[in-house]
């Protein structure tokens, strides 16, 4: 049987009947988001929010949005959580191949012409709103990848429902060669605008600094959200549940292990 | 006097000089033309009695209705042109049952009586070209009983929708005499008895025939609700007198 | 040539007078006091519009009503029960009992049947006999508080003091795991004639009384923060 790449829309047909008949389609969590990315003299500096949601439920509160793809290149994601995650995760994947295959450090181009192929392939169902920053041989790069796969290239840029209270931030305080510690505070408060003022974006800051030397992943750099004491204790007092019988069963399984030819590895 | 009152007399929304207006004076000259009535007062509950002239003995005693029901907790007794007193009592309920529908409460005594008053005041009222709703004052004046937060209380409602709030009351064609009489005999601790006893005797008293069963009706508002009483208990109170 | 086909089709319009603007309320009598609490952040979609819109509002000194749902409805509709309770002190010279005014609402409710005002409303407070009362109203009727069913305990009232440590964290975890609720907390406290709740209320932190009148009902509310993010 034939299989083309790529998405399989065979069902949209039945799909967008039962929706019509009001079965609704089962929702992806969403992380409505603030990401940011910033450059300064001697590098770029990435930041996010931790907040996910369902809807109006938080269904994580402090979770990574700010990805892997080389040990020199970062990526944050906004827009449907498993999306970002597995497209990030794959790019990754795909760039490991690609610097052993060429022998040379991957470059953040390479990246982002790799995630802007599969986006547009996937004709924006893929939904992936990517900031993509990092240093190679060619000097700092910062990049925005809409889900339909389309980039710009950027001093300073702002993705998710919080980029707009993060863009304010960065319109007013970004200048051109900030030192490092500098560009660290502007993004923390473009961040911190997003937690503040965008209901989809919350609890803490994870911020990510690349210079051609080194990678620094500061995970919870800020957290101005700790959750207060409650007022009552809400353990279950113990011997709330009655039981009739007590069993307890070793869940160790015994095993007699016995060693048969050598040790060493098959190396043939 | 009677020549200068003439210009004035007709219009119903028209003072005269000396600051009168003729027909709401003349309709509570009416009041006086009618049967006598009497209310009381007492911590157990209020007394309404009426006098009802049976002008012949083919009439159906009966079906003369000068007490009615307002409310559960609401009575009342009228003295004039009891034909009047249809549309202000029609309004009372309609008063009482949009409170009782709107609060889920029983409106008070004096709200109802308020409401009975804002109408009797509407006569000669207009909108721009159209007609006059109602073109005279009512002839009719009520004693309003009933029993609220505010304990039993009896109140007395005119044609000038003036209201005010009595122990004993009596209007009427009789009503000097068995005002008087009240006065004399009322007192703050009467029991309910008592007061069915007193209103039916002052009764008695201004009545030009006999009092039974047949030519007074009695009625009373108690904790457990307005009453009127049926002919055997009222036969019962007369024979105690 | 195309303009010709399309002139004849039907266009549906259609009109959303609604919004939701989100936050959270609750109430729960107890014996003798009631409390009615709910956030002051206000929100549509993704933005918050204010950190303090009440929601909680005080009617009289036995009467806390509570709105949710579409703002603007909300604040007209409270300003519409208080003109009400205004003309009924005015016509009949008393305070509306607070089963009056769940009464009322539920007529002013329904009198919108066909348009209704966009609105979840909680009325907590004490009734004639002293008792704490909640009632809750969907957008057209209202609903008595509840009470333990035939042969159960439960629910059985609680001491205020049991009752406010639990209300706070109610609400500290909403805001937690709810994004529309936050920022600040208004916790009312109606407290029938001689109740002995006075003394629970005595060491807290920022306590205002409200009370109006000297009828023996005491008004009190507490003013929290919620985190903000």
């Amino acid at each position: 049987m034939y299989k083309p790449a790529g998405f399989d829309f065979s069902n949209e047909l039945r799909n967008n009947f039962l929706v019509e008949k009001g079965l609704p389609l089962p929702k992806a969590t969403s992380t409505g988001t603030t990401i940011v990315g910033c450059l300064f003299k001697d590098g770029i500096v990435l930041g996010a929010d931790t907040r996910a949601t369902e809807g109006p439920i938080v269904a994580d509160k402090n979770c990574e949005k700010i990805h892997y793809i080389t040990e020199s290149i970062r990526c944050c994601g906004a827009g449907t959580a498993a999306d970002t995650e597995f497209t990030t995760a794959l790019i990754s994947s795909n760039m490991e191949m690609h610097a052993l295959q060429t022998g040379r450090k991957p470059r953040v181009a390479t990246a982002m012409t790799m995630l802007k192929q599969m986006l547009f392939r996937y004709q924006g169902h893929v939904g992936a709103a990517l900031v993509l920053g990092g240093v190679d041989s060619t000097g700092p790069h910062l990049f925005t990848i809409h889900p339909h796969g389309s980039t710009d290239k950027l001093p300073y840029v702002t993705m998710g429902s919080g980029s707009l209270a993060a863009m304010a931030v960065f319109e007013s305080g970004w200048v051109p060669n900030m030192e490092r510690d500098q560009a660290l505070i502007l993004v923390k408060a473009a961040i911190a605008a997003g937690i503040f003022n965008d209901l989809g974006s919350g609890s803490n800051i994870d911020a990510c600094i690349i210079t051609a030397s080194s990678t620094e992943m500061l995970r919870n750099v800020e957290m101005p959200n700790q959750r207060v004491q409650k007022e009552r204790n809400y353990k279950f007092r113990r011997g709330t549940t009655a039981w009739k019988k007590e069993d307890i069963r070793s869940l160790i399984v015994d095993e007699q292990v016995t060693q048969v030819g050598g040790d060493e590895m098959d190396t043939s | 006097m009677f020549l200068t009152r003439s210009e004035y007399d007709r219009g119903v929304n028209t003072f005269s000089p000396e600051g009168r207006l003729f027909q709401v004076e003349y309709a509570i000259e009416a009041i006086k033309l009618g049967s006598t009535t009497v209310g009381i007062r007492t911590p157990e509950g209020v007394v309404l009695a009426v006098e009802k002239r049976v002008q012949s003995p083919l009439l159906e005693s009966n079906s003369i209705e000068k007490i009615m029901e307002i409310d559960t907790h609401l009575g009342c007794a009228m003295s004039g042109l009891t034909a009047d007193a249809r549309t202000m009592i029609d309004h009372a309920r309609v008063t009482a049952q949009n409170h009782a529908f709107t609060y889920d409460e029983r409106i008070k005594v004096e709200s109802v009586t308020q409401a009975v008053c804002d109408l009797a005041l509407r006569f000669g009222e207009s909108v721009h070209d159209e007609e006059a709703m109602m073109s005279r004052p009512f002839g009719v004046a009520l004693l309003i009983a009933g029993i609220d937060e505010l304990g039993p209380q009896l109140y007395h409602t005119d044609p000038s929708g003036t209201f005010v709030r009595y122990d004993a009351k009596a209007i009427g064609s009789g009503s000097e005499a068995a005002q008087s009489e009240l006065q004399d005999k009322w007192h703050r601790q009467m029991t309910l008895r008592e007061a069915q006893l007193l209103t039916l005797n002052v009764l008695k008293q201004v009545m030009e025939e006999k009092l039974d069963q047949h030519n007074v009706q009695l009625a009373q508002v108690t904790p457990k609700g307005f009453e009127i009483l049926d002919e055997a208990s009222l036969k019962e109170v007369i024979e105690a007198m | 040539m195309p303009a010709m086909v399309s002139a004849a089709q039907p266009v549906q319009r259609s009109f959303n007078p609604y919004t939701e603007n989100g936050g959270t309320i609750l109430a729960i009598a107890g014996a003798d006091f009631s409390v009615i609490a709910g956030d002051t952040r206000q929100s549509e979609g993704y933005s918050i519009q204010t950190r303090y819109a009440p929601k909680v509002f005080r009617l009289t000194d036995k009467a806390v009503l509570a709105v949710n749902g579409f703002a603007a409805d909300g604040n007209m509709f409270v300003k519409k029960v208080r003109q009400r309770l205004e003309w009924y002190r005015h016509a009949h010279a008393k305070d509306m009992p607070i089963r009056a005014i769940a009464r009322l609402i539920q007529t002013m409710l329904y009198a919108r049947r066909f348009f209704p005002f966009y609105v979840y409303n909680i009325l907590g407070g004490i009734e004639e006999d002293g008792t704490g009362a909640v009632y809750s109203f969907d957008l057209l009727i209202y609903f008595k508080n509840q009470t333990p069913a035939p042969g159960t305990a439960f629910p059985k009232h609680l001491p205020l003091s049991t009752v406010l440590p639990l209300v706070i964290d109610s609400f500290t975890s909403a805001t937690e795991r709810h994004i529309e609720v936050g920022d600040g907390l208004e916790i009312y406290i109606v407290l029938s004639k001689g109740s002995t709740a006075l003394q629970s209320l005595q060491t807290i932190r920022g306590i205002q009384e409200l009370t109006a009148t000297n009828d023996g009902e005491r008004v009190f509310v507490i003013r929290r923060e919620l985190k903000k993010d």
